[in-house]
């Protein structure tokens, strides 16, 4: 009886996000507030894919956007210059993601704390300085821009953004809650032990890089089409760090954590504009405070409080 | 008592006729200002902006209706940009809008523009990439105009003309290397520059484009004095400028520089470097002279108003501004559908110049229309323009530890 | 190549006094301070308020304005990193929010466009072939001395000692009366005020803006990493190791490909040499 009262809790909180997400653009009724809303979800997209490599594992990868640009490069080449319909972007920018994931992982996973997190943001801002050096190909930096949406209705785009978001939620929490998960947080504790157990951690972590990257290129190539243009700011130290401010006020390791945080904090920049030039101050000014008061993330916490869930 | 009573109530009517009247008129025509609010381009955008429509407001507004400022930061982020023209748009429903500064941001912004079915006036971005959209989809895009500054390669084609006009006819230059910042526009341009400047007799042996975040040119100034040239063109928007110049200086590097450098434009930029920009040679759409009857009165207009000389923006934005309400003044509406056809047939003397678009809604450059000045900065910070012929106001110089080519007449 | 011999030394010279501080709070505290970088902002920007807005003589302004980075460091470590120490991950938020900070409020109080600072030596030098400014002179000079008299300090004073025992067993000092915390408070000091001699000496010919701390914050993880987390002859050495392969690539083939020297040597180095080339602590 305890058991199904605390699925139940967990499940109405569920429905009530999900509810007031779908609902909120309808309710408010403006093109603005809908694509504003869009982005905070691709945001989520990419949070939560980042937590679930990065933040079970414990291998903080400050390099994330490299995965992100790869999706959003590839969409704007599918779609401008091979001229394909815009949708074959998102399987071909989930695989590109995910191909370049085992390329720079291979070598790169084996490093420790804050040696892997250097070297993605190294292959991150190589990328990002390669697409400005040929910039015949890529636009340089002005990019890639007039691109073709995924749909013609906004409110199309978002509903099909928010159902990825929510997809991508499912399944790597479904993948975390699993003994894959449970794999993931053993090497975070002890990554001998688990080796001297038998367990091929090379594989495990690899394979979680990849998922992770696919999604994140996934979202990548949502992004583009949302956005219609590409610019290298999307391979950027500062999406990078932002997404994991984002989890981090998410709550690491809690997968639903992030997409919560990376809605919060992509809608509050909005949210501001209000206060003209001292708007991006005041947002790092209350980033500040966050950090400061809540070293166990905002979001996870809040909702373990709300629906007394344990995790 | 019945007097009062009429009088009362006869004044009450026409205070309410006069009511129903100002309310009829009250719609304001919002201009929606979209530029990086941050930076001294955007804060002066608006504020030109701001000066227009304050004057524009006393004259009894357009079509009777008063006009409204609406600011959203659009930064140097695409992304921030597109938010920031959803909101003008969606949220605020402005008539117009007005702005620009970096192209990527610009060309990311555009389907959204598009989408909007709202016009869209350039002050700030020069890539041709941003009105090629109109030529390939006239259709969809028609809403975007360029006012200013000139597109990037015909910027290139008016430095040829001072190169070739200026230092070489009458300074005898005839080896120059060019150096500019690895960006796209200067990618468009360069090409442009070096193919004009070579037909016209001059010889290119260097031509070198460096990373934009690059601080220390001691390397590439070194490259370029083994080059052999007399005098370096320099093509700098983003770079950092106020570097390379106090490098240039420190350096007592054996050339004269000039070109195009979008911060050496800025009146405190001698000043900001401690007058190292001696001798530079920069382009410019305006400046404190009278390059026009309309440019002094808005020199003054502004700095009067604001404490402080205006940057290339603020030119831009203010004749667009003039150049919209007059278009829709013609049109007798703010449908953009009629506003668009009388755009087209713009034919506006402003601060800078007089303004005619082209087939894609690109400013027109020429005799008569908008040219770039080319200004030098002298003693004191004082600035003089040596090109075009017919505009020049004073002698060029040479850098103090130069000691030839400068016109000794 | 004289050219070389001696641009590669300045350079060399800025980038091993940024790697020297932020390697110094890593291997004594374990602290990723990401607002190194805006240590390094804030003593161009301290030097630029003195000179061109107070007036200051210029010696008097650079001194002031290394004390007051100094004293901002060892408070921040003091109000906002200590309370977090418990997660690394943590104080490494709370510096980027600083670095953050940094930036906007650059933004807000000095504007977006470059300042001025003016040089200690406006002379420049020629010699055979070469010109170089006193000024970059001075900057190389100096970062010489810094690093000479920081060598001194950690070897030759108590409070070096101290600080050296913290680095090598936190524990094992304070059973020894080493006040671990207030050791740490001034190491942060001492590595924001090596960040800001470095923002003084190269503001006159260098930029002054706000985004001014993100690229050489970019370069002294970097270069940390290539010598060595903890490391500071580590680092010494990646810096001249960095610092002349830009200027040498910058020469010879295009100065389009300098800041991705950089990079790929990170990259390379953590593939193939994780521990940096000195480094003392594992990547493993």
């Amino acid at each position: 009886m305890a058991r199904l009262d605390k699925i139940g809790k967990d499940a109405i909180g569920v429905a009530g996000v999900l509810a007031v997400l779908a609902l909120a653009p309808l309710v408010v009724g403006s093109d603005y507030f809908t694509g504003i809303l869009t982005v905070c979800l691709i945001y989520g997209i990419w949070a939560t894919s980042w937590d679930f490599m990065s933040g079970l594992t414990g291998r903080e990868n400050f390099g994330h956007a490299l995965f992100i640009g790869t999706g959003a490069y590839m969409a704007a080449f599918v779609d401008s210059k091979f001229a394909l319909n815009p949708w074959w972007g998102l399987p071909a920018g989930a695989l590109v993601a995910a191909a370049f994931s085992l390329v720079v992982g291979f070598p790169t996973l084996r490093l420790r704390g804050p040696y892997f997190a250097l070297a993605m943001l190294a292959a991150a801002t190589i990328m990002q300085r390669l697409t400005r050096i040929f910039w015949q190909y890529t636009g340089g930096e002005e990019g890639i821009p007039g691109l073709d949406t995924l749909f013609d209705d906004p409110l199309a785009t978002y509903y099909f953004c928010l159902g990825a978001l929510v997809f991508t939620t499912a399944v790597l929490l479904l993948l975390a809650r699993s003994s894959w998960g449970t794999i993931l947080r053993a090497i975070r504790g002890d990554e001998a032990a688990c080796q001297a157990a038998g367990i091929n951690v090379t594989f495990y972590k690899i394979v979680s890089l990849m998922i992770s990257a696919a999604f994140a290129g996934a979202g990548g190539v949502l992004y583009a089409y949302y956005q219609q243009a590409v610019t290298p700011d999307v391979f950027g130290v500062a999406l990078s760090i932002t997404l994991i401010i984002m989890v981090y006020v998410g709550g690491m390791g809690t997968i639903y954590g992030p997409a919560g945080g990376a809605i919060l904090l992509a809608l509050l920049p909005e949210l501001l504009r209000g206060l003209g030039e001292y708007r991006l101050w005041v947002y790092s000014l209350v980033l500040m405070f966050i950090l400061f008061f809540t070293p166990g993330g905002l979001i996870a916490p809040l909702w373990r409080r709300v629906t007394g869930s344990p995790r | 008592m019945r007097g009062v009573f009429t009088s009362v109530a006869a004044l009450a009517l026409a205070a309410l006729g006069g009511a129903s009247l100002a309310l009829a008129d009250e719609k304001p025509i919002v201009i929606g200002a979209t530029t990086p609010i941050q930076v001294q381009v955007g804060r002066d955008t608006v504020d030109a902006l701001q000066l227009a429509i304050d004057e524009i407001n006393g004259k009894g507004g357009v079509l009777g209706r008063k006009l409204k400022l609406a600011v959203a930061d659009e930064t140097m982020d695409p992304q921030q940009g597109v938010a920031a023209i959803k909101k003008l748009t969606a949220d605020e429903h402005v008539d117009v809008l007005i702005g620009g500064y970096s192209s990527g941001v610009t060309l990311a912004e555009e389907p959204h523009i598009a989408e909007a079915k709202t016009i869209y006036l350039d002050v700030g971005s020069a890539s041709p990439s941003i009105t090629d959209f109109v030529k390939k989809s006239y259709k969809r895009y028609k809403y975007v105009f360029r006012v200013n500054p000139i597109n990037a390669p015909r910027q290139a084609d008016q430095l040829v003309g001072f190169t070739t006009g200026k230092l070489k006819s009458e300074l005898g230059y005839n080896t120059m290397a060019i150096v500019g910042e690895n960006a796209k526009w200067v990618q468009d341009l360069a090409p442009v520059l070096k193919a004009g400047m070579e037909k016209g007799g001059i010889k290119v042996p260097m031509m070198e484009l460096f990373d934009p975040d690059m601080s220390d040119f001691s390397p590439l100034l070194s490259k370029i004095k083994e080059s052999g040239a007399q005098y370096l063109i320099v093509i700098l928007s983003h770079a950092n400028s106020d570097v390379f110049v106090k490098q240039w200086y420190d350096a007592k590097f054996p050339m004269p520089i000039g070109g195009i450098d979008v911060k050496g434009q800025d009146p405190d930029f001698f000043q900001r470097i401690g007058g190292k920009a001696i001798a530079e040679t920069v382009s410019l759409g305006m400046l404190a002279e009278p390059v026009t009857p309309k440019t002094m009165p808005f020199w003054n207009g502004f700095t009067g108003k604001y404490h402080r000389p205006p940057v290339y923006t603020a030119p831009g934005a203010y004749d667009a501004l003039y150049i919209y309400t007059e278009a829709v003044a013609r049109a007798k509406s703010t449908d953009p559908d009629k506003v668009i056809p009388e755009l087209e047939k713009t034919k506006y003397l402003g601060t800078q110049g007089t303004y005619e678009f082209d087939q894609q809604h690109d400013v027109k450059p020429g005799p008569g229309l908008i040219n770039l000045l080319f200004v030098q900065w002298q003693d004191g910070g004082k600035r003089v323009i040596v090109w075009p012929k017919e505009q020049a106001n004073g002698k060029m110089i040479s850098p103090p530890w130069i000691n030839q080519r400068a016109e000794a007449k | 190549m004289f050219n070389i011999l001696v641009y590669g030394a300045v350079t060399s010279a800025i980038y091993a006094m940024l790697a020297v501080g932020f390697t110094l709070i890593f291997g004594v505290a374990r602290i990723l301070n990401l607002a190194h970088g805006a240590f390094y902002g804030l003593g161009a920007y301290a030097a630029y308020v003195l000179t061109s807005q107070l007036h200051w003589p210029l010696l008097p302004a650079a001194v002031a304005a290394v004390a007051f980075v100094a004293v901002f460091g060892a408070v921040m470590e003091r109000v906002l990193v200590r309370p977090l120490r418990g997660s690394g991950l943590a104080v490494l938020m709370i510096t980027l929010a600083v670095a953050l900070l940094f930036e906007q409020g650059m933004f807000i109080l000095f504007g977006s466009e470059a300042r001025n600072v003016p040089a200690f030596i406006t002379a420049t030098w020629t010699y055979s072939g070469l010109d170089i400014s006193g000024q970059r002179l001075l900057t190389l000079g100096a970062g010489i001395g810094v690093l000479a008299l920081l060598y001194l300090f950690i070897q030759r004073t108590r409070l070096g000692t101290a600080i050296l025992a913290i680095s090598q067993d936190p524990e094992g000092a304070q059973y020894m009366g080493i006040p671990a915390n207030r050791m740490y408070s001034v190491v942060m000091g001492l590595s924001a005020a090596i960040a800001a001699t470095a923002g003084v000496l190269t503001a006159p010919f260098l930029t002054v803006q706000p985004t001014m701390d993100l690229l050489p914050m970019v370069k002294a993880f970097a270069i940390v990493i290539v010598g060595g987390l903890g490391s500071i002859p580590g680092s010494i050495l990646a810096a001249l190791l960095l610092g002349y392969s830009e200027t040498i690539v910058a020469y010879t083939f295009s100065p389009a490909w300098t800041e991705i020297v950089s990079l790929i040597a990170v990259l390379l180095t953590l593939i193939l040499r994780p521990a940096g080339l000195l480094g003392k602590r594992a990547a493993f």
